[in-house]
């Protein structure tokens, strides 16, 4: 008896572990619809776009969801979480770093087409079960310093930031009203994570667009007064941002397309 | 065989002696609080050591100009004599350096971040965060790991302090030296600190009418002052309770909503909660009078116009951005209600304020920079170069 469950379990093995198709899902960044970079001699340019992502899904032919497992490469991703960097450490973009990620890499269950698929869906920020660790004992990414946020307790999720001739934005988004003290935080008040759904993305064909024009839609670039938002509830430019992903005191629908589908031979030609 | 036996037990004392590890000296006297120390972080001179050159060094900056004694100079009572800090690149901090003397007693850090309970976690902030730059280390780990290996200094010290380690020179270990030695700078040797302990002559009769009305329930100070750290913040290695306090002392209203400048909220940039608006840690009250200008934001010049402040029971701003009567704000603390106070009350009240002023912890060589003539590279004094 023992030897046939033994048998059985060995069988069982292989169909533990269907063979996986791996994916990549690019990523680009424009602003209101125009192609954005860290080159300072831009009326805009970039200055900052680093931002975590989990909880990757896609849809099948069905509407049923698959999901898109992270793979793990020891730098940008790991099983729970990914980091993307669109920032290329130059230019308007100094205070950043050299190296770039722009592209999820994810597999999906081998015996399920891609072709066949549509729709995808992602979390913008860290797990909370990830989030409030001690970020000097964390595994890549999240050893990351510059997305550490020591003095709110967490990571931030996404730190995005322009720079005009003399003025500038910045957003560092994150959990925020978190409960108890560092190590021990029961919860959170505002998670601040946003949940990206874009029903109309066919994997392999289509890229994701950030557009932080539209982020940064409600901030004066031209004033000279330069701003930023931390996520804080009294800071003044932050609702206006914040509700672009249906957060603070906005309804909670992502709004304002800040997140958008794209064929990828359009992303690259532009 | 008798007499093997006493020649013997000598040498297995010793030999115990010298296996059992002693307890951390704090150089603290009988009667005084003992800091709580994290399990993970066990207090030894060999770690301190190795915290003190950490502190001082101006390498452990975005760019070689910048130590934690940039903010923190033990002859302020680790001060900086500034309304607001500026960082290694030139940001401004919107708040003001705090004192370190004592430190180690504060239940919470800094001045209104209730998420922050330990030196450890403080310290990342001023380390690595950059909303504003501090020293600027984010993505730096291995430039200073380099360090830590390769300098001769640095590499003896981080063995003598974590002496089971195969590696011992990492970020994590950092971060620990450089807490125990903050933890370190505990004293309790102020005039009026002799005076409590016996020597009534300590300090001056004004001093002591001073500290009738400190105590008085005119005055109220003591209730966000108090205890033995002149702190309601506080705790101790044998506290029963951990005490945590915020207030909001009525310093702004602006346009008679209650709130505080946006950059400076208070606990409610923390908490989320209406109710922390312009809620702050009171900070502890020894060496006041070396710590000016006053305030989380270095707003008041000087410790009679904090008197006056709270005399008043609010700040009354009449214009600017920030106009409004901290006075009728609808969040101040109960205990900022104003007070009378004569001329010479308010002189005996400051007397009492400056008996609180600790000179041998503002001079003790154990915290003072240990680069002075004597670095791997050189002979400049690393803890002293600052960005104006």
């Amino acid at each position: 008896m023992r030897r046939l469950v033994l048998l059985s379990l060995i069988a069982s093995l292989p169909a533990c572990e269907p063979k996986q198709r791996e994916m990549s899902i690019p990523f680009t960044v424009e602003f209101n619809g125009q192609v954005l970079r860290c080159d300072d001699s831009a009326t805009v340019s970039l200055s900052d776009l680093r931002l975590f992502v989990h909880d990757v899904e896609f849809r099948d032919a069905s509407g049923a969801a698959v999901t898109g497992q992270l793979v793990r490469d020891g730098t940008w991703q790991s099983r729970q979480v990914a980091m993307l960097d669109l920032e290329t450490g130059t230019g308007a973009c100094d205070d950043g770093t050299l190296p770039v990620n722009d592209a999820l890499q994810v597999s999906i269950p081998g015996d399920v087409s891609p072709e066949t698929m549509k729709g995808l869906g992602f979390t913008l920020g860290v797990p909370f079960e990830l989030n409030h660790d001690d970020p000097l004992k964390a595994a890549p990414p999240l050893d990351d310093s510059s997305m550490h946020w020591h003095w709110r307790s967490g990571y931030k999720f996404l730190r995005a930031g322009v720079e005009t001739a003399d003025d500038g934005f910045w957003l560092h988004l994150g959990s925020t009203a978190c409960r108890g003290t560092t190590g021990n935080i029961s919860g959170c008040d505002q998670p601040n994570r946003v949940r990206v759904e874009l029903a109309g993305f066919r994997p392999g064909h289509d890229g994701v667009v950030i557009d932080i024009g539209r982020l940064f839609d409600g901030i004066d670039l031209e004033d000279g007064i330069r701003s930023d938002c931390s996520s804080g509830p009294t800071e003044p430019a932050c609702p206006d941002v914040l509700s672009a992903f249906g957060l603070g005191e906005s309804d909670g629908e992502l709004s304002r397309g800040v997140f958008t589908a794209r064929p990828l031979e359009l992303a690259s030609t532009r | 065989m008798k007499r093997l036996l006493l020649l013997a037990l000598p040498i297995v004392a010793i030999g115990l002696w010298f296996l059992y590890p002693r307890p951390y000296d704090w150089g603290l006297s009988d009667g005084d609080p003992v800091p709580e120390v994290p399990e993970n972080n066990p207090m030894s001179t060999a770690k301190v050591e190795l915290g003190r050159h950490l502190f001082y060094d101006t390498r452990l900056s975005i760019n070689g100009a910048f130590s934690c004694a940039s903010c923190h100079i033990q002859s302020l009572a680790f001060t900086d004599g500034r309304a607001r800090s500026v960082g290694a690149t030139g940001e401004t901090h919107p708040r003001s350096a705090m004192s370190l003397v004592n430190t180690a007693f504060a239940s919470r850090l800094t001045w209104a971040n209730s998420l922050t309970a330990s030196l450890e976690d403080q310290a990342l902030t001023p380390l690595f965060g950059d909303n504003p730059i501090e020293m600027g280390l984010a993505g730096r780990e291995d430039q200073l790991t380099r360090l830590f290996t390769d300098d001769p200094v640095y590499a003896r010290l981080f063995v003598d302090a974590f002496p089971k380690q195969q590696r011992p020179g990492t970020i994590i270990n950092m971060v620990r030296a450089i807490s125990a030695f903050t933890r370190s700078i505990v004293s309790f040797r102020s005039p009026y600190d002799a005076y409590l302990d016996g020597d009534t002559t300590a300090i001056s009769e004004a001093a002591k009418r001073g500290e009738a009305l400190f105590f008085s329930e005119r005055a109220e100070c003591f209730h966000c002052h108090g205890g033995f750290n002149f702190t309601d913040s506080t705790t101790h290695r044998d506290a029963r309770v951990e005490r945590v306090g915020y207030h909001n002392t009525g310093l702004y209203n602006l346009g008679n909503t209650g709130a505080y400048p946006p950059d400076n909220p208070g606990l409610i940039d923390i908490t989320g909660k209406r109710r922390d608006m312009g809620k702050f840690r009171a900070p502890t009250l020894r060496n006041i009078a070396v710590t000016a200008p006053y305030m989380h934001d270095g707003s008041i010049a000087t410790l009679g116009e904090v008197i006056d402040h709270y005399a008043r029971g609010g700040r009354l701003i009449e214009e600017g951005p920030n106009a409004g009567d901290g006075n009728v704000s609808p969040f101040k603390s109960e205990f900022v209600r104003g007070f009378e106070l004569s001329d010479a009350e308010k002189r005996e009240l400051l007397a009492f304020l400056e008996s609180l002023t600790d000179d041998a912890a503002l001079t003790d060589p154990r915290w003072s920079s240990p680069w002075v003539g004597q670095t791997a590279s050189g002979n400049e004094d690393r803890s002293t170069s600052q960005v104006e």
